[in-house]
């Protein structure tokens, strides 16, 4: 026994050393850099924050997924956009009163990932917009102040009359104000719409109790279910 | 070793004694005998009388306490002298048949590789042709790829004589070689005994409690509390 | 008919016990073989381990940063580069396997967080790093087409952050270059997995620093010296080295402690079967005490009678070692599962390594050993006095 409980010592060691190769992780998330500091300026007047994750796998499996997708408009494509991706929320406080979320989601631009942060009061509307993680030639004109406005006031009911994967939105929707600043950056341009949709429709499923299931034109199906 | 003359073993003044606890026991007294080229000399006594004793220190198979014994001329053991355990095993081969009553046959052993045991240790490869002739003269040759136990007593004790004979010896020692069989098959072996000093010229010293097959022998002898009591 | 012939017509007679014996032999042989098979194939997997760990010296100019995460702590910034003829001066040494070439590189990216970042680049030789890290599996793709080609390949959390995928762009902005994302490796558990590995001369190209380096991986040969080899590494000028012979060294004390405990098993394995032979022949040889004083009166000398019984020994030992042989060979692939599940760290590859020699080797050593076992009971029956069986059929 006395000389095995080294060797077992030693095992673990190496366990550590070349077991973790082969082990099990999770999808990457989106997280901001400096939660204290992106906190206070997404949201002026917060005091405070709280953390919690989600994920489709652990709220509702495979079938939330379909319907995430169904009002998305799009299936969730590539290897990164998967089922297990942790979703970080912040609850953002003000004094113990809770006033709004910032939800971060990735997406994928034209030269790497694009990460799109949203400030969203209690009714879901947007109140600040944020690419935390941007790769563009035109990166400056993405991140210019005006460009962010023109996201704010607008909730997912707007953004219903938005195909992301035609990129075409219905003129008589608030969104269709949005304009893209460069039309070379076409994709990165399309890439954060879809981005900003899916970011509304995920908090909408995980914390508005689907209020705006409703104004979902293809979702017919999930509102009989 | 063998040769042609008259006495094969002589026995001088033979004594052994046994300690059992602190009390001494004479298992022979004294003893002197001769035994003869081509005679059955039979021992006869009661249980404990030494008979074995007796045969087991002809056959050089055991040490007397005092005495003298001798193989032809070759002096075996005397008080100055004691043959090695090689030069023994090598008068054993070449001089001594030993038949024993309860035949110890090797179980695992055919007939013919039972009687062909002695030939392993001596080395010798022609074995097989006088295996047979043999088996043919003991009567059992029928028998030769049975098992042991797949013969009657008297089967057996042929097979243990014809492995006593396998060698050529010049003198057969037999322990109540009749003691396991019944009357019919004692006569056979008496028969067989008879038939070996006749044709082979061996000397047969048989230790039996039948005084009936002791008259087979050309002369009996017998022992009481380790002396003769009927001289040889 | 010979005394072999009669030995092994002695062992049939107690079937049930002869088998029994073998059996007991065969356990050993079985347990030595598997215990030294998986010695050799644990210690072998280890050494594999610790091939596939790669590079086990890293060599960098002094004060350069050598992990990434000091240099993103660093802002990017305090890269420090050596020549790159330091390499072929390293690989001249005795010590070495092979060297591969690295140079590091970052560029700030205004737009990554609220005031920038900076994103690094490594630049790879294609012909000898993929060597150094044979962990390296490629979940998409695969290496670079061209030593100077404007590719990338992606460790697996840099693919996942940069939404990455083969055939997709990847803009190194302060230069505004388009790289081609070749490959996107697993995950390794190592800090290569937040890597992008760009060809060694592409990064030298693009950032116009050639014949320089950051790094250089050296692999050392099995029985090199490591601490040797790093002094000499120090006596060169303005470089540090950074090893990983704690990781070696553990391992190697790993096997160590993995073969004392081996023997110690092997030899309780042995004693067992030594007792066992010892017990059974001298219990034979007791109980044909008898038979053995009749062969002796038959002529057999104590040499004949000691042959006789240590022949049987012999056979029983041959016949056991040999099937405990074919029981551990076809029964290795179970013994490694089982122990793969015993033990909390298992090296990947065969945990049991049963070469012929080794099958030979036991054969002999549990034969010898019976055989030495053998000796007691064969003398006992030697010493068989003619006269005791006689004696012992007046009783």
């Amino acid at each position: 026994m006395h000389a095995i409980r080294p060797a077992m010592m030693l095992g673990l060691v190496l366990f550590s050393v070349f077991g973790m190769i082969e082990g099990s992780f999770a999808a990457v998330g989106c997280d901001l850099n400096d939660p204290d500091r992106d906190v206070a300026r997404l949201f002026p007047g917060a005091t405070g924050y709280k953390t919690i994750y989600v994920s489709i796998e652990r709220r509702g499996g495979p079938e939330l997924l379909k319907n995430i997708e169904e009002r998305l408009g799009d299936s969730f494509r590539g290897i990164y956009e998967t089922i297990d991706v942790p979703y970080t929320i912040y609850e953002i406080m003000q004094g113990t009163e809770r006033i709004g979320y910032i939800h971060g989601v990735n997406a994928k631009g034209q030269y790497g990932g694009i990460q799109v942060f949203l400030a969203l009061d209690l009714n879901g509307v947007i109140q600040n917009f944020y690419f935390q993680k941007l790769t563009s030639r035109f990166g400056k004109e993405l991140r210019s102040h005006n460009f962010g406005a023109q996201f704010i006031g607008l909730s997912l009911k707007d953004f219903y009359h938005y195909n992301v994967v035609t990129g075409m939105l219905d003129g008589n929707s608030t969104a269709a104000r949005i304009t893209n600043p460069v039309p070379e950056a076409e994709a990165d341009f399309k890439a954060t719409l879809r981005a900003v949709k899916k970011n509304l429709i995920l908090m909408d499923e995980f914390v508005y109790g689907n209020r705006y299931l409703h104004y979902c034109m293809t979702c017919r199906a999930q509102e009989r279910r | 070793m063998p040769q042609q003359h008259g006495q094969v073993l002589t026995a001088e003044c033979v004594s052994k004694l046994y300690r059992r606890g602190s009390e001494q026991v004479a298992a022979l007294n004294d003893v002197s005998l001769t035994v003869n080229r081509g005679e059955i000399l039979a021992c006869v006594g009661p249980s404990g009388s030494g008979k074995t004793t007796l045969l087991n220190i002809l056959g050089c198979l055991e040490n007397p306490t005092s005495g003298r014994v001798k193989v032809y001329e070759q002096i075996i053991v005397d008080e100055k002298k004691r043959l090695s355990e090689w030069a023994l095993t090598k008068i054993r081969r070449q001089v001594f048949g030993y038949i024993f009553q309860k035949f110890y046959l090797i179980p695992t052993l055919t007939v013919s590789e039972n009687v062909m045991l002695p030939f392993v240790f001596y080395r010798k490869h022609d074995a097989p042709a006088d295996v047979d002739s043999i088996l043919r003269f003991v009567g059992i040759e029928h028998r030769k790829y049975h098992l042991p136990v797949q013969l009657s007593g008297g089967e057996m004790q042929r097979v243990a004589i014809a492995r006593a004979l396998v060698n050529k010896p010049s003198v057969l020692l037999a322990d109540e070689p009749t003691g396991s069989l019944d009357s019919t098959r004692t006569e056979e072996i008496g028969e067989l005994f008879k038939q070996l000093c006749r044709t082979e010229g061996i000397a047969i010293v048989l230790v039996t409690h039948n005084l009936h097959f002791a008259q087979i022998a050309d002369r009996i002898i017998e022992l009481r509390d380790g002396k003769l009591s009927r001289p040889s | 008919m010979t005394i072999v012939h009669i030995a092994c017509k002695n062992l049939l007679r107690k079937k049930v016990r002869s088998l029994l014996t073998m059996f007991g032999i065969a356990l050993s042989a079985w347990v030595l073989i598997s215990l030294f098979g998986f010695n050799a194939g644990y210690e072998s997997s280890l050494n594999r381990d610790i091939d596939s760990l790669g590079y086990q010296v890293l060599v960098t100019a002094k004060g350069c940063p050598y992990e990434a995460a000091t240099l993103m702590l660093k802002g990017g910034t305090g890269l420090r580069y050596m020549p790159q003829r330091i390499a072929d001066a390293i690989a001249q040494e005795s010590e070495v396997e092979a060297v591969t070439a690295m140079l590091m590189h970052t560029v700030f990216d205004p737009n990554k967080g609220e005031s920038g970042g900076y994103s690094a680049y490594l630049g790879v030789d294609p012909t000898t790093f993929p060597k150094m890290k044979p962990f390296m599996e490629f979940m998409h793709g695969g290496w670079f087409t061209q030593p100077d080609a404007l590719e990338a390949v992606l460790g697996y959390e840099a693919a996942e952050l940069e939404q990455r995928e083969v055939g997709d762009l990847l803009l190194i902005t302060e230069k505004n270059i388009e790289v081609k994302v070749v490959g996107v490796l697993k995950r390794t558990g190592t800090q290569d997995d937040g890597t992008i590995f760009l060809p060694l001369r592409t990064v030298q190209q693009i950032f116009g620093v050639t014949d320089v380096l950051t790094g250089i991986g050296v692999k050392l040969k099995h029985e090199a010296d490591i601490t040797r080899f790093e002094e000499k590494m120090y006596r060169l000028p303005d470089v540090q080295v950074v090893t990983m012979s704690q990781v070696k060294q553990t391992i190697m004390t790993l096997v160590t402690t993995a073969k004392v405990i081996v023997l110690s098993i092997a030899l309780i394995a042995v004693l067992i079967s030594m007792t066992g032979v010892m017990n059974t022949v001298l219990m034979s040889v007791m109980e044909r005490r008898q038979e053995l004083g009749i062969l002796k009166a038959l002529g057999a000398t104590s040499l004949d009678i000691f042959m006789l019984i240590w022949l049987e020994t012999f056979v029983l030992c041959v016949l056991g070692s040999c099937f405990g042989a074919v029981v551990a060979v076809t029964t290795s692939a179970l013994t490694d599962m089982l122990v793969r599940n015993i033990l909390p760290y298992a090296p990947r590859g065969g945990l049991m390594q049963i070469s012929m020699p080794l099958v030979v080797m036991t054969v002999g050593t549990v034969t010898g050993i019976g055989l030495v076992s053998g000796i007691y009971p064969s003398w006992q029956a030697g010493r068989v006095r003619p006269l005791d069986a006689i004696r012992s059929q007046e009783e």
